[in-house]
């Protein structure tokens, strides 16, 4: 026996931080930014923050379930730029024979998810199939696509055709009952993975897999599917954010997406999900992206900060959101 | 055997033919890879001045790096002075500090060194100094909108990634505007990227209700800048000013489009100018050596027909 | 060892938050002596070997060292006081070579460097002495559980330990390993080592100890020498009731027809030519000694290994390449490794629970309720008892992980279960229900194989014995020849004239 096993369960007294954690910090967040300037509250400046979330935000609801199942992918902020400038492309490509029209902005979409998919399908052959470390392999594709899509770019910018711009832009800009598309995809997308996280058998298998992948073998869980599906995923999501991000500057560049992976990382992390997987929760992770984002809003909406410390700002909210969310009954 | 002797002469015969009166020369060229507009323009720019050069001049031969970060450069540098026996070297440094010593050691060598645009941190090093004028980019720029408004007015400033470059133009640009009336609402990084600059005008844009002005100082800035003007439907900001020369941009100001009424270069050509004087200082015995300063000139309406390059990706 | 010591728990109490676990313990470890602690899981052995070593601190009470009181604040403090606790769960780093392991944390520094050729001979010499031939540079990951035992002993010895705490040390061992620990132990107790031990095996206690401790719910209900006590009591001290009976008569039949048909099964590197039959309802023993190859046979049946070979499930051709396939033909293969293979220790008993069947509880989305109920209907009906339902899994005892993991694959309804070590590590009350519910199940019509190194369990609760021995079955005993004397004959290759290495 353990000496635990006759303790009684976690009491029901006191604040529960695990849960509470990144949700506390987020609302302290709020408050700070409404004392700082009154326009933070503003529509429009909650429908920047949340827009401009979106890309990271659809990214790491796919990052939280590769987590979860014990991976990781290095590789989306790559993928991402890669797959805008694919779409790019096509598009370009396609406009002197359908002419601009919503029919090209789906050839464009449909680029993108099929792109997507590709890239989580190779990220996740090579994880499960040919069994290379996640981390090897991730950082292998992450320079991989960034070259390709400098190589596309001649070094330069991949600019989507003038006349075609006028036609997608609404995708970014426009929504319904003043809601911004990218928010409500965003809505839609964090929504069905937390339903999946939580109450699919996908989810369920997921978290046993990161949990221990020798527990989930044995009891019949086809542990190299679900990895492989955990990829594809957020292959096929970082797809959904490219369709969201082409539209806005009309551009994808050698540099678009960079540093979006650690990003993404981050938010899964202060979200609670562990980073050594087997368990995760989508809304926190969108908790964690809203975070990062109101950090760069906070201080881009406030004077007296060195735009310099930005970095260690954000450096030292995430160290806490994590150390508040710690379970002190953690024994050494 | 007797086939293989003959293979080997008719190859030495036809490599030779051209350098038969001397020696092949090695011209290492080591530049930032393209993280950027600017950087993707003077890759091109590099690359074509390469291929022109190595058709015009037979007896020269070229090596041509691109690095990510400076560390990547410092080897690749030691790399062409070690194997590539370079006689002369062409390096746009990363940074200053970090890439001195490996110049350096290369200028020891006996090897020509032309320093673009980036001073080293130790002057008097490099044969050729091809330098951009980056406080003279500030003060054209600061200049041109202390005409255009003439009664002053409220202005928000972007700077680019945080270095020397960014901290000269800055200061060129507001010791241009003292004096005129305009303020600074405030000044933020925007790395020199379109992504970075719309998230931080649309930013600005929550933050102050009136903005006459927006000084990008650079293209690809203002391309983000302009997004987010867009999106939020104000006309309080009167235009955008840029800077670099990127073709679009350049377009913009050809048309007279009202946002964009001027542009100020700062040309990522200044790389093939520098490889060409290198060249031209490797194969003949004019005097090329000195500081060689590319100024950065206004664009406006009547003169960007000159200064935009249809091949150019920037 | 020129120094001994003792080692005295003086009426210590330890309370984990309301809850007391132990109450009043008194018990002295003397030099020369074998003590043995027994009791039911959860009875507070592993709280008060604990206390003893350093890793708890006592709620009231005391512990002494010959006779002066002592605070030991870590178990590193206990350590340099030469007490030594080898947990059951070994405490070796995988990767780590023997040697390295043995001076973990204590290396032997020349100036900047390490001694290596000391620490070399040194190992050599600890092992020397345990009597056991395992190379120090062999690494951890590479060496049979009882000289990972050994090599936790040799650690105990580099530290100097004049006592030595060691929790269920035979748990994981063969029968033979565990003879060649019992000639160490006798040997340390020669040399004046205080030794402490722990088992469920009372017939060990039995043979190697000089004194018995009997814990039940934290409290000493039998104290005194071994020679007093005979099996039987020690029991009915553990469990507070008759035990004698621990197996259950066998009360139903055996069906005619074959359930599993296995003809020359191979497992590359483990097994070959694995050929036996399984009739509906019967329970077939498959005993043999560790490294036989029974549980990688058995991996291989259920698609959890690469293996060939002919099976039938009813008369029908099946192919089994993954465990997927082996549960939709109705074959579920239970693990010997319950906290590595059977249970998500960090997850709840729920989400456990229904792993394995999480198909019959998903339409699109999981039905909470429907787990709920399960979950209710698992502790009703295999008693399985823990403080609440949301505990962690990793929390429960042995038996009630054992019980969970019964519960967690009968939710497949499989009609072939294949049992791998059933009670290992568990107490006897525990033992006898998990006999209740193997027979139960045979009752039902399932057919079963129990898998064991315990020859008194299988020769208990079987119909039939196939004897497996380096890979093969060696043969098959029933009725009247399912004596342990038999089965170890043909485990050790009858008539052979050397001992067979494992």
């Amino acid at each position: 026996m353990t000496a635990t096993e006759t303790r009684p369960s976690r009491p029901a007294r006191g604040v529960n931080l695990k849960v509470l954690g990144p949700i506390l910090a987020l609302v302290v967040l709020v408050i700070v930014g409404a004392a700082l300037n009154g326009n933070f509250l503003s529509a429009a400046n909650i429908t920047n923050v949340l827009s401009r979330s979106a890309f990271i935000g659809i990214i790491a609801v796919g990052m939280t379930f590769v987590i979860t199942g014990g991976g990781l992918d290095l590789s989306v902020g790559s993928m991402a730029a890669f797959i805008a400038g694919l779409m790019i492309l096509v598009m370009n490509a396609m406009l002197p024979v359908m002419g601009p029209g919503w029919p090209l902005v789906f050839v464009g979409m449909l680029t993108a998810m099929v792109a997507g998919t590709l890239a989580g399908f190779v990220n996740g052959f090579l994880i499960t199939t040919m069994r290379i470390e996640a981390f090897i392999v991730t950082l292998g594709t992450m320079g991989i696509y960034r070259s390709l899509v400098t190589w596309l770019a001649d070094g330069g910018t991949l600019s989507l055709d003038f006349g075609m711009r006028s036609v997608i832009r609404p995708i970014y800009f426009d929504g319904i009952l003043g809601i911004s598309w990218p928010i409500i995809v965003f809505a839609l997308v964090a929504i069905s993975g937390e339903l999946v996280m939580r109450r699919a058998a996908f989810g369920r298998h997921a978290a046993a897999v990161g949990s221990n992948d020798q527990v989930a073998r044995y009891s019949s869980v086809n542990v190299n599917r679900v990895r492989m599906l955990t990829y594809v995923f957020l292959g096929i999501l970082v797809g959904v954010a490219t369709i969201m991000y082409v539209p806005r500057l009309g551009s994808a560049s050698p540099s678009t997406g960079v540093l979006w992976e650690l990003e993404a990382i981050a938010a899964v992390i202060i979200g609670g999900t562990m980073l050594k997987g087997g368990f995760g929760r989508v809304w926190g992770t969108v908790i964690g992206v809203l975070i990062l984002s109101l950090i760069d809003n906070i201080l881009n909406l406030t004077d007296g900060v060195s735009p310099y410390l930005n970095g260690a700002i954000q450096g030292v909210i995430i160290i806490l959101a994590v150390i508040l969310q710690r379970d002190k009954k953690a024994e050494s | 055997m007797k086939f293989t002797t003959i293979t080997a002469a008719a190859l030495a015969a036809t490599l030779a033919l051209p350098a038969l009166a001397q020696d092949t020369k090695v011209i290492g060229v080591s530049i930032p890879a393209a993280t950027h507009g600017w950087a993707g323009g003077m890759n091109f720019h590099a690359q074509q001045a390469v291929n022109r050069l190595e058709e015009v001049y037979p007896q020269l031969d070229f090596v041509l790096a691109t690095a990510s970060d400076p560390a990547k450069q410092v080897n690749d540098i030691e790399d062409m002075l070690a194997t590539r026996n370079i006689s002369a070297l062409v390096v746009l440094p990363f940074e200053s500090e970090p890439l001195t010593s490996p110049v350096k050691a290369v200028a020891d060598s006996g090897a020509w060194v032309t320093v673009v645009d980036r001073g080293l941190a130790i002057p008097g090093i490099e044969d050729l100094y091809v330098a951009g004028d980056n406080p003279g980019f500030g003060k054209v720029s600061g200049e041109y909108m202390a005409s255009a408004m003439p009664d002053g007015g409220d202005i928000v400033v972007f700077r680019g990634i945080p270095t020397t470059i960014d901290n000269e133009r800055v200061e060129g640009f507001q010791s241009a505007i003292e004096g005129s009336g305009i303020n600074i609402l405030a000044m933020e990084h925007g790395n020199w990227n379109r992504d970075d600059s719309f998230t931080v005008m649309q930013d600005f844009l929550s933050k102050y209700d009136k903005i006459d002005a927006v000084w990008a100082s650079d293209d690809d800035m203002a391309i983000g800048v302009l997004a987010a003007i867009e999106q939020s439907g104000r006309d309080d900001i009167k235009f955008v000013l840029g800077g670099a020369g990127m073709k679009e941009m350049v377009a913009k100001v050809r048309d007279g489009d009202p946002m964009i009424p001027a542009d100020v270069t700062y040309p990522p050509s200044m790389i093939a100018t520098a490889i060409e004087m290198t060249a031209v200082g490797m194969t003949s015995t004019a005097p090329v050596s000195g500081t060689f300063t590319i100024g950065s000139v206004l664009i406006t309406q009547e003169n960007a027909a000159d200064f935009y390059y249809e091949d150019s990706p920037f | 060892m020129s120094e001994t010591r003792a080692l005295t728990l003086a009426d210590v109490c330890r309370s984990f938050g309301p809850v007391q676990v132990l109450h009043d313990i008194s018990l002295t470890l003397r030099p020369g002596e074998v003590h043995a602690l027994i009791g039911e899981n959860g009875a507070g052995k592993s709280t008060a070997m604990k206390i003893m070593s350093g890793y708890l601190e006592p709620t009231k009470g005391q512990v002494k060292l010959d006779d002066a009181p002592v605070r030991f604040a870590s178990s590193q403090e206990a350590e340099a006081q030469g007490v030594v606790l080898i947990h059951q769960e070994f405490n070796l780093a995988d990767q780590l070579s023997v040697e390295q392991n043995i001076f973990l944390g204590h290396e032997k520094r020349r100036g900047l460097f390490l001694d290596k050729a000391w620490m070399q001979a040194e190992t050599r010499r600890l092992l020397a002495r345990l009597n056991c031939k395992v190379s120090p540079d062999a690494r951890v990951r590479d060496i049979s559980n009882a000289d990972k035992q050994m090599v936790e002993i040799a650690k105990a010895l580099s530290r100097r330990a004049q006592v030595l705490i060691m929790d269920e040390p035979t748990a994981v061992l063969t029968e033979r390993e565990a003879e060649v620990l019992f000639e160490q132990v006798e040997r340390l107790k020669a040399e004046g080592v205080a030794i402490l031990f722990t088992s469920h095996k009372l017939d060990e206690v039995k043979r190697i100890s000089d004194r018995i401790t009997v814990l039940r719910d934290g409290h000493v209900v039998a104290q005194g020498m071994t020679a007093e006590f005979n099996e039987d009591q020690m029991a009915q001290a553990m469990v507070g009731r008759d035990v004698s009976s621990l197996y259950p008569v066998r009360s139903v039949g055996v069906g005619d027809d074959a359930a599993l048909e296995v003809r020359g099964l191979n497992v590359p590197g483990y097994a070959h030519d694995i050929s036996f039959t399984l009739r509906r309802g019967e329970i077939l023993g498959i005993s043999g000694l560790i490294g036989s190859g029974r549980t990688e046979a058995m991996e291989g049946l259920t698609g959890l290994r690469a293996a060939q070979g002919d099976v039938r499930i009813n008369g029908r051709p099946v192919s089994l390449r993954s465990p997927q396939q082996a549960q939709a033909a109705g074959l579920c293969y239970l693990t010997e490794d319950r906290k590595g293979r059977g249970l998500l220790l960090q997850k709840g008993m729920r989400e456990n629970l229904t792993l394995q069947a999480l198909p019959e509880f998903t339409n699109w989305l999981i039905d909470h309720k429907a787990e709920d109920a399960a979950l209710t209907r698992a502790i009703a009906d295999f008693d399985i008892r823990a403080p609440t339902r949301e505990v962690l899994v990793g929390n429960l005892s042995g038996g009630n992980q054992q019980k969970l993991l019964i519960a967690k694959i009968m939710l497949t309804d499989p009609d072939i279960v294949i049992i791998d070590e059933p009670t290992r590590g568990i107490d006897i009350g525990t033992k006898q229900q998990i006999y209740e519910f193997i027979h139960a199940l045979s009752a039902a019509g399932k057919s079963i194989i129990v898998v064991s190194s315990e020859m008194q369990e299988v020769i208990g609760l079987a119909d039939r014995v196939l004897v497996m021995r380096l890979g093969t079955i060696a043969g098959e005993v029933s009725g009247d020849d399912m004596t342990e004397d038999k089965i170890v004959r043909l485990a050790m290759g009858l008539g052979a004239t050397r001992q067979e290495a494992i």
